[in-house]
């Protein structure tokens, strides 16, 4: 997987707050197709072959951020102005989420290991003693791999002591937890929607930017921008992802146009207590494993990959859906927007009729920006007594759901299993429940390795993440920062609890 | 030896800057050299009003967030490697 920061998701989020920009303005239409050009000015060094393509690809982007499937309605000879014109007038269908732009991929070749010029042909050769195929032979003193014997096992690699073998993936296959990513017959990618779990792994991935997710950020910069009655429900791994605390976090988000702010971590005590209950009457009843249903990916993963795991899932609804129905009922007039880190929630969104709208950290970001809005210089707002659920916050973190849970039940004698990201090698592990079952009584699955934190829509590294949600990572200085001739610092206003003095 | 003084350093941490890279900054334990650390004192700012102020001093031409201040000037599109480079410069100036 890339690394969070890279080119392309710094290029992604300049794209979303310039598209935000002209959309607040009321000048998308008009503008839309100028964008392209202001991003990749003429005397731009390009990252790719050319800045035409360069300008091209923001394009597609575009079309992504405005919902539209590439893969199914890109049309050359349309401009931009007319999708926007589109997606204006109607808003598009939430799935499927993953759209590939084919002429964005590299077409990367077969997955290999070669050997390089590092090799130094020595005496030991444990690349040859080491290989289950007999697939090294030494030419000019020199170790090859016989293609057609390879079986990619990675033994060589691992035991070469210069480090002459190097691996060669094809990133998004690789990164893909059940095999949903292919080439087509030119060697470009596709994705197999039928296998799709939409956990965004091969987005992520791909450091060409040739798959891509359809954005929900329209309809809810839409509703922002008509004045609607929206509630924002912000999931618990946003703790960490903005520059300011929680009460600040809230307060950005009422200065941006919801009407109210409401923790998912709510709904997430919901869950907790519902599976409490139920891990300790399958295990006074001898009903063997359950394992949590929060993660939405693992969900998919259950109903389009691992049936027999469909008895094993706790019934209990997801945070998201739980909170949804909470604010349905306090105030029903009121439209509801679900704020996370996940990609896949937009596909139990779609089949849950309480949430009206998706959008993700990163787009949440660009939306502060868009609209000149500094979460660190916001008021703090008073968060309501969230004591019963603060501990639910938790849920954003590896082993947090089941410590939750735990903590909601009585008896001590609940062995906990975590199931930290989903990989080819997890699911692997997970097929062989069927029949041999783990030796736990509750499994915590969860799609991306650490959490929620590393989802596919945060801003920050789940290191700095985690920092930041304890309190420290930002250092202050002696002085309550009052900078260069600028304003008067946040320091005065604000709770001190997130700039704590130097960690 | 006379005591050299610490070279002052001030990261945005705007939420401007801080998505557009400015949040990688403050890994800085992570990846700066401790010499070059110990002669620092690094404090996490609030905007340094160089991306919404064009006229604003700003040492570099092509300046994008994030922005870092060391010792009262503005430097632009700071990344990690560029953030150790220039604190590298400056204590050693």
């Amino acid at each position: 997987m890339l690394e969070l920061n890279n080119q392309y998701t710094l290029m992604k989020r300049r794209i979303d707050t310039d598209v935000l920009r002209l959309f607040f303005d009321d000048r998308l239409e008009a503008d839309a197709d100028k964008l392209p050009f202001l991003i990749i000015p003429k005397d731009r060094i390009p990252n790719r072959c050319c800045i035409y393509k360069e300008r091209a690809m923001v394009r597609y982007r575009i079309m992504a951020l405005l919902g539209i499937d590439i893969e199914r309605f890109d049309d050359e000879m349309k401009p931009l102005a007319e999708y926007v014109q589109e997606i204006m007038d109607e808003d598009p269908p939430a799935v499927p989420v993953l759209t590939t732009i084919i002429t964005g991929c590299s077409g990367c070749p077969q997955d290999q290991y070669r050997i390089s010029d590092a090799c130094r042909g020595c005496f030991a050769r444990p690349c040859l003693a080491n290989c289950p195929k007999d697939a090294i032979v030494f030419i000019n003193g020199q170790a090859h791999i016989l293609e057609d014997r390879c079986i990619r096992c990675g033994k060589c690699m691992e035991v070469c002591p210069f480090h002459a073998v190097v691996h060669i993936p094809v990133p998004c296959e690789d990164a893909c937890p059940v095999g949903a990513v292919k080439k087509n017959e030119q060697g470009f990618v596709e994705i197999d929607h039928k296998m799709c779990i939409s956990c965004g792994k091969c987005a992520r991935s791909c450091p060409f930017g040739a798959i891509v997710e359809r954005s929900g950020l329209m309809p809810v910069a839409k509703m922002l921008k008509n004045g609607e009655k929206v509630t924002a429900m912000v999931a618990p791994a946003i703790e960490g992802q903005f520059p300011g605390s929680l009460a600040q976090i809230k307060a950005a988000l009422l200065k941006l146009g919801f009407t109210d702010v409401v923790e998912v971590a709510e709904g997430a005590e919901v869950t907790s207590i519902h599976e409490a209950e139920e891990v300790v009457e399958r295990k006074e009843q001898g009903k063997g494993y359950m394992t949590t249903s929060c993660c939405p990916a693992y969900m998919e993963l259950i109903n389009k990959h691992l049936p027999f795991l469909k008895e094993r899932h706790s019934t209990a609804l997801t945070p998201m859906a739980y909170t949804a129905k909470l604010c349905k009922e306090r105030d029903p007039q009121s439209r509801r927007v679900f704020i996370g880190p996940c990609l896949a929630k937009r596909v139990e969104a779609a089949r849950t009729p309480e949430v009206d709208g998706v959008i993700n950290f990163s787009e949440l970001a660009a939306l502060f920006i868009a609209r000149d809005i500094d979460v660190r210089e916001m008021e703090a707002v008073d968060l309501g007594d969230t004591s019963s659920f603060s501990d639910c916050r938790e849920f954003a973190c590896s082993t947090g759901v089941a410590g939750c849970v735990l903590h909601r039940v009585s008896q001590e004698d609940i062995r906990t299993l975590p199931v930290n990201g989903l990989d080819k090698k997890s699911v692997r592990l997970m097929k062989t429940w069927e029949r041999k079952a783990p030796d736990a009584d509750l499994v915590e699955v969860m799609c991306c390795e650490g959490g929620c934190i590393a989802g596919p829509g945060t801003i920050v590294k789940p290191a700095l993440a985690m920092r930041l949600r304890s309190g420290s990572g930002i250092p202050a200085g002696k002085v309550a920062a009052s900078v260069l001739g600028g304003r008067p610092a946040a320091g005065g206003s604000t709770p001190a609890s997130k700039m704590p003095s130097k960690s | 030896m006379n005591k050299k003084k610490k070279v002052e350093v001030k990261i945005c941490v705007g939420t401007a800057c801080f998505v557009q890279g400015g949040a990688d900054l403050l890994l800085y334990n992570d990846f700066l050299d401790p010499e070059v650390l110990s002669g620092c004192e690094i404090e996490g700012s609030s905007c340094l009003d160089s991306c919404k102020n064009a006229k604003a001093e700003v040492a570099d031409v092509d300046s994008k967030p994030p922005f870092v201040s060391i010792n009262g000037k503005i430097y632009g599109s700071v990344n990690q490697d560029r953030f150790c480079k220039l604190l590298e410069e400056a204590v050693n100036a």
